[in-house]
């Protein structure tokens, strides 16, 4: 059967072909009827009961070995201990500052090296990345705090917990990079190419900056979760904010419970900050 | 002593250390796995409050490090008439922190099937039952199982961190002997290197291999 | 039930909002068995929405639909049983992208019917002969053209002995060489007696296969008639001018 639409070819805007509605997130459940509406409502009113029974639980049990006393909170959140501990965190963020640097720099080299057309320079840096990155991050922090005392001379901690992080997160980094290059569509690179640059001027001027901007996110959400890491400066000694807080338990061991759940807390709050401002950062920049 | 015999000397001691980095990491992957799916379905729920559970969850693991839930276990739980060992503790930190990742995973699988599937699915008559096991957990396994596979590598690195609340796994060996042996460090080194790359590089590999799998299929 | 005199869809003031947005508009529609009714209408004038509620993928505000003189059940086994009565075909084809084309078109019958899967896969190849694809049964969807997806739809949608079978923009998402061939399947289809709610643009298919045009406008159903009258000589403003836009001579 053949047909002949002398009809067929409408005008644009009433000619929908490839126009998909965006989709929304899960489609898991139906329109909910009557009873759907009911169910969800006794899945409502069985996790409120759960969740109050828990905390009640945990209430009773705080104040059974005299967690709530009062004594003992604003004793861990008087000034002079917050100061104490805010100093540990502001180690932590030293520590992570200089090595959130050194990471991105070195993760951009090994990067391209990885990237690169010749051998000897891609073979070096694929086995940095691969060995690094396979590790546990406390192993190569205890590696140079072991090392150093015995090949040159001991230095202060931080130094050991920013080569640890370091050569950690240059491995994550570079293939954070790595991935931001690759995704950039062939196009941008023959466009590149075919107004006359070499692949070098390709990468630095058209390629990089694409690439880092797009991965901007992505690098920041790694140097939060190295920050966190920082925290694994305790196995040297490094006088971070977790070591204060464990530290104060035992000099005023009344107190270890709240000075950790306090420390704690300090790490959730600035956490979840700074994740949020990184997805606020990523919907502003996906939408401009 | 030469680095061979050193090495021939401690192989016990690794042996025993690498044993516990195992069967810590397969038990907290067992753990994380189960009350991961607990966690996402929680989090997918039509129930406000469970959802909002199940973020505040994610969002407390997610957000502390993983050392300070461990301090949190071996130091806070004792004083609430919580006596458990280190295993124990490392186990169930491990497990509680690595499902908040598996949930994570999970609940993005599901969410990256398409709608119009699920639709497809009920207007053939499909019920709520089937249209999940036939049409939207298999595509969302598809999505799921490299991440997962990261998750596990991220576990098997992170059992090292019980070595600091006294877990005798193979990085606490391994800063025994080297206390003991300044002089053997870089041999120390070599060994526990092997031991964790001997599981992280393969996974790592499996990983890929699944990620092309699952990439060709679709 | 099966009386033949009462509509097999009676869509009766229905109302449907968008959170503020007013999709349907107390509208009204019979359809009667063996009859191929072809809405068109602008963008955004709520076909899409109308043949959604008609299985309840969407759900309505107000209003009653009955579907062989029985209410739209409003959830459960009832309405699981009900929608394997009414068969749709969507804009995107929407086939199950983890399994063959023949699984696809088998998965209804033997989880919802209940037929032995042998059986269901024999049907399963006449049907996707019928709709000229038996050679492509044990491929993936991905690995068909968009004209052959919308085929293995269709064919997916017959195996459930539908009633009725819903259209929602076939072949808008195909590329223009494969309309005809997803047209001419469903043409066949409207020959051989099958009920048919089609929402399109193909003002072709809607001379040729319809036995009535509703037009919609704004969410509401502004005009019904068949497809000569209303072509030649459409009655509201809002029809001529989408009539004028649509039909270029
Ligand atoms: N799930 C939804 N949520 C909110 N608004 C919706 C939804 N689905 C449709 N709409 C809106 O309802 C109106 C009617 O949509 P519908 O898809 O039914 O129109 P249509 O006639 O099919 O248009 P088209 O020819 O573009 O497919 C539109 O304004 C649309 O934006
Ligand atoms: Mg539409």
């Amino acid at each position: 059967m053949t047909t002949v639409d002398e009809e067929r070819p409408a005008p644009p805007e009433l000619a929908p072909a490839r126009r998909v509605r965006p989709t929304p997130a899960t489609a898991l459940y139906d329109a909910f009827g009557p009873r759907g509406r009911r169910r969800v409502l006794v899945a409502t009113v069985v996790s409120v009961a759960v969740l109050a029974g828990f905390a009640v639980f945990v209430l009773y049990r705080l104040d059974r070995y005299g967690h709530l006393q009062r004594a003992r909170w604003s004793y861990v959140l008087s000034p002079e201990i917050l100061r104490y501990l805010g100093e540990g965190m502001l180690n932590n963020l030293k520590a992570s500052v200089i090595a959130g640097a050194l990471a991105l720099v070195l993760g951009l080299v090994l990067a391209l090296g990885r990237l690169s057309g010749t051998r000897a320079i891609r073979v070096p840096a694929v086995a940095w990345i691969e060995f690094f990155r396979g590790f546990p991050l406390v192993l190569l922090i205890l590696f140079p705090y072991l090392l150093f005392p015995v090949y040159l001379r001991a230095v202060d901690p931080l130094w050991y917990v920013v080569i640890g992080l370091t050569l950690y997160n240059s491995a994550v980094i570079a293939e954070v990079y790595r991935a931001g290059i690759l995704s950039l569509d062939r196009g941008q690179q023959e466009a590149a190419y075919a107004v006359g640059l070499r692949h070098g001027q390709a990468m630095r001027l058209v390629i990089l900056p694409q690439a880092i901007r797009r991965m901007v996110p992505l690098l920041l959400t790694q140097l939060i979760i190295l920050f966190k890491d920082s925290t694994l400066g305790v196995a040297v000694t490094y006088p971070d904010a977790l070591r204060r807080g464990e530290t104060m338990g035992s000099f005023e061991p009344r107190v270890v419970f709240q000075a950790i759940i306090v420390t704690a807390v300090m790490f959730f709050l600035v956490g979840l900050v700074a994740s949020r401002l990184v997805g606020v950062l990523e919907r502003h920049w996906s939408r401009g | 002593m030469n680095g061979v015999d050193f090495l021939a000397d401690s192989l016990p001691v690794f042996w025993a250390g690498f044993r516990i980095t195992v069967l810590l990491a397969l038990a907290s992957y067992a753990g994380a796995l189960i009350l991961g799916a607990v966690l996402a379905v929680l989090r997918i729920s039509p129930a406000a409050p469970a959802r909002a559970a199940g973020l505040a969850y994610v969002e407390w693991f997610r957000n502390v490090p993983l050392l300070v839930h461990l301090f949190v276990a071996i130091l806070c739980l004792p004083k609430l008439g919580v006596r458990i060992g280190p295993f124990t503790a490392a186990f169930l930190v491990l497990a509680m922190y690595t499902a908040a990742q598996v949930c994570e995973a999970l609940r993005s699988g599901v969410n990256a099937v398409p709608r119009g599937q699920a639709e497809a699915g009920r207007a053939l008559g499909l019920t709520f039952g089937q249209n999940l096991r036939h049409v939207i957990l298999p595509q969302a396994a598809r999505t799921v199982v490299p991440p997962l596979g990261s998750v596990f590598i991220a576990l098997v690195k992170n059992t090292a961190v019980a070595s600091l609340i006294g877990v005798v796994d193979l990085t606490y060996q391994f800063g025994e002997l080297a206390r003991d042996e300044p002089g053997q460090v870089m041999t120390l080194l070599v060994a526990v290197a092997f031991g964790y790359l001997v599981m992280t590089i393969p996974a790592g590999y499996a990983v890929a291999r699944l990620q092309r799998r699952a990439a060709v299929a679709r | 039930m099966t009386d033949p005199s009462t509509p097999l869809i009676a869509v009766e003031h229905v109302d449907k909002w968008f959170g503020s947005l007013h999709v349907l508009r107390d509208v009204n529609l019979d359809v009667r068995r063996g009859e191929v009714v072809v809405v068109v209408g602008p963008s955004g004038s709520g076909k899409s929405t109308l043949c959604r509620v008609i299985n309840r993928i969407e759900p309505i505000d107000s209003g009653v639909i009955r579907v062989d003189g029985r209410p739209l059940p409003a959830e459960g086994r009832a309405l699981a049983r009900l929608r394997a009565d009414v068969g749709m075909v969507f804009q995107q084809f929407n086939l199950f992208s983890h399994r063959s084309i023949l699984d696809n078109v088998t998965l209804g019958p033997v989880k919802v019917r209940g037929i032995p899967r042998e059986q269901a896969r024999r049907r399963a190849r006449e049907l996707l002969a019928r709709v000229g694809i038996a050679d492509q049964a044990d491929k993936m969807p991905a690995q068909l053209s968009g004209g052959q997806q919308q085929r293995a739809a269709i064919a997916r949608a017959l195996a459930m002995d539908p009633k009725v079978l819903l259209f929602d923009e076939p072949t808008s998402a195909l590329d223009p060489e494969m309309i005809n061939e997803v047209l001419d399947v469903m043409t066949t289809l409207a020959g051989d007696g099958m009920t048919m709610v089609v929402v399109t643009h193909e003002m072709g298919f809607a001379r040729r296969a319809a036995d009535r045009v509703v037009f919609m406008a704004d969410g509401q159903l502004l005009e019904q008639a068949p497809p000569t009258d209303f072509f030649d000589h459409p009655r509201t403003d809002r029809a001529r001018d989408f009539l004028s836009k649509v039909l270029t001579h």
